[in-house]
């Protein structure tokens, strides 16, 4: 339960933190940090399915809405919830299932390779298929591919570092 | 039939999946290719408020920019009031501007630039100004000066950088002024200490003045164009002359407030100048 009040407040603040700063941030013209994604990488990996992909719809759903681009983040989040599972899944490999019951993607329980791995595979999906549908277009693909790369990177680093900041206290392996 | 059930219980998520891709696709090609703003107008409608309130916090931090570009186009359209332009009938001039369709020949007879007050005193027997701009800015002596509300006082002194304003607060201030709807024509000097109110003076004693009447420059100076608001008159006593009246006048210029001004120039102020140097009473 108190699981659950914690991931609750975390999307608010993340919501919020998204639609009134990050959203209006734009460092050199194209780096923008989708911040709010944080809140989906750390919603617990046991939760139905079905209801992970509601969850990634309404998060995209309430950013589209702030950011008048309806459509565009609800479908690169609802997608990206669909590829999270096989993501871990391949980057816990098969010599880690000793970890199975406190799967969490958590720094504690995951090392830095593994985090770091992690946020840049589902940010680099979430962003591709984020501007590529705002886009729409194949024109002027190399600033596009900028935009893309650009925001990866300043999303990846903010939310790692944030991460390591609020580092959950797990107690590792004993 | 179990079959069924078993196939909805373990593809479930998928169709969960699918139907949300589906439908934000849809919401996606609604406002893309349909042009169907339905969805977005009542998605705005919630969201707008928020994002108006936001906003309007985020605006209270940059007010003074925006001021700033105000200032910038008040000063434009100041610049295009009638009041700037001398206006000669074309048969004498023959100068290489625009005429109307009057035949008229329209020459720029002041200017406007602004400034910032650094320094001011409003409750001394002699008050000044300090403003942020100088002879670097083409600021010069005698310069009208101007508030958002109406006439400030005159440039008395320039250096390179500042100028020194003296507002009608000051015992040696003398502006020619025009009474309405009188149409009588007089002088608003300042006595005392009140940093509201200044007199009318030299308005003669047969003229119907009231309270509320409103005093206005008169353009006699060279130093303000004609028409520019000095205040509103408060009080009207017959003075120990016989001869004229003792107006008080309530300033339209705030001076406990004034932080931005206006400054004029006259263009033609130095040939008027040397045309009045040869008057031989003076």
């Amino acid at each position: 339960m108190n699981n659950v009040i914690a991931n609750i407040l975390r999307f608010l603040i993340l919501l919020v933190v998204q639609v009134s700063v990050c959203q209006h941030v734009c460092l050199f013209g194209y780096m923008s940090p989708a911040l709010f994604l944080l809140a989906l990488f750390l919603l617990p990996l046991e939760l139905p399915l079905s209801l992970q992909y509601l969850i990634g719809f309404a998060t995209g759903f309430v950013v589209d809405a702030f950011a008048h681009t309806l459509g565009v983040s609800a479908f690169a989040c609802t997608l990206m919830m669909f590829a999270r599972p096989y993501v871990v899944h391949s980057l816990n490999g098969s010599n880690n299932n000793k970890f199975e019951n406190i799967d969490r993607p958590v720094p504690g329980v995951k090392d830095f390779g593994w985090i770091f791995l992690y946020t840049l595979t589902l940010t680099s999906l979430y962003e591709i298929v984020s501007v590529m549908l705002e886009t729409m277009t194949f024109r002027n693909f190399m600033h596009t591919l900028l935009v893309i790369i650009g925001n990866t990177v300043i999303t990846v680093f903010v939310i790692l570092c944030i991460e390591y900041i609020f580092h959950p206290r797990v107690k590792n392996e004993s | 039939m179990n079959n069924l059930v078993e196939f909805f219980k373990k593809a479930f998520h998928i169709i969960v999946l699918a139907v949300l891709l589906i439908l934000s696709i849809v919401m996606l090609g609604k406002s893309l290719a349909f042009n169907d703003y339905r969805l977005s107008r009542a998605v705005q409608s919630i969201v707008g408020p928020i994002q108006k309130s936001g906003m309007g916090m985020v605006h209270r931090f940059r007010l003074g920019p925006e001021n700033e570009s105000l200032v910038k186009q008040n000063i434009e359209l100041m610049r295009e009031q009638d009041n700037m332009f001398m206006v000669k009938d074309d048969t004498l001039l023959t100068v290489m501007s625009e005429t109307d369709s009057l035949h008229r020949t329209s020459v720029r007879l002041y200017d406007y630039t602004y400034a910032h007050v650094i320094f001011k005193t409003v409750d001394k027997a002699f008050n000044y100004m300090i403003v942020d701009k100088g002879l670097k800015d083409g600021i010069q002596r005698d310069m009208a000066v101007l508030s958002p509300e109406g006439v400030a006082g005159v440039v008395t002194d320039v250096s390179s950088n500042f100028a020194t304003v003296r507002p009608i607060l000051h015992p040696e201030s003398r502006i020619s002024a025009l009474v309405t709807p009188a149409n009588q024509n007089g002088t608003v000097i300042w006595e005392g200490s009140d940093p509201d109110v200044a007199y009318l003076e030299a308005i003669p004693q047969h003229s119907e003045i009231n309270i509320g009447d409103s005093v206005f420059t008169n353009g006699f100076s060279n130093i303000f164009p004609k028409g520019l608001f000095i205040g509103t008159v408060k009080e009207v006593q017959v003075g120990n002359n016989a001869s004229f009246l003792t107006i008080k006048v309530k300033l339209a210029t705030k001076y406990t407030d004034v932080y931005t001004v206006y400054l004029v120039e006259n263009l033609f102020k130095p040939e008027i100048d040397s045309l009045k140097a040869n008057f031989k009473d003076e």
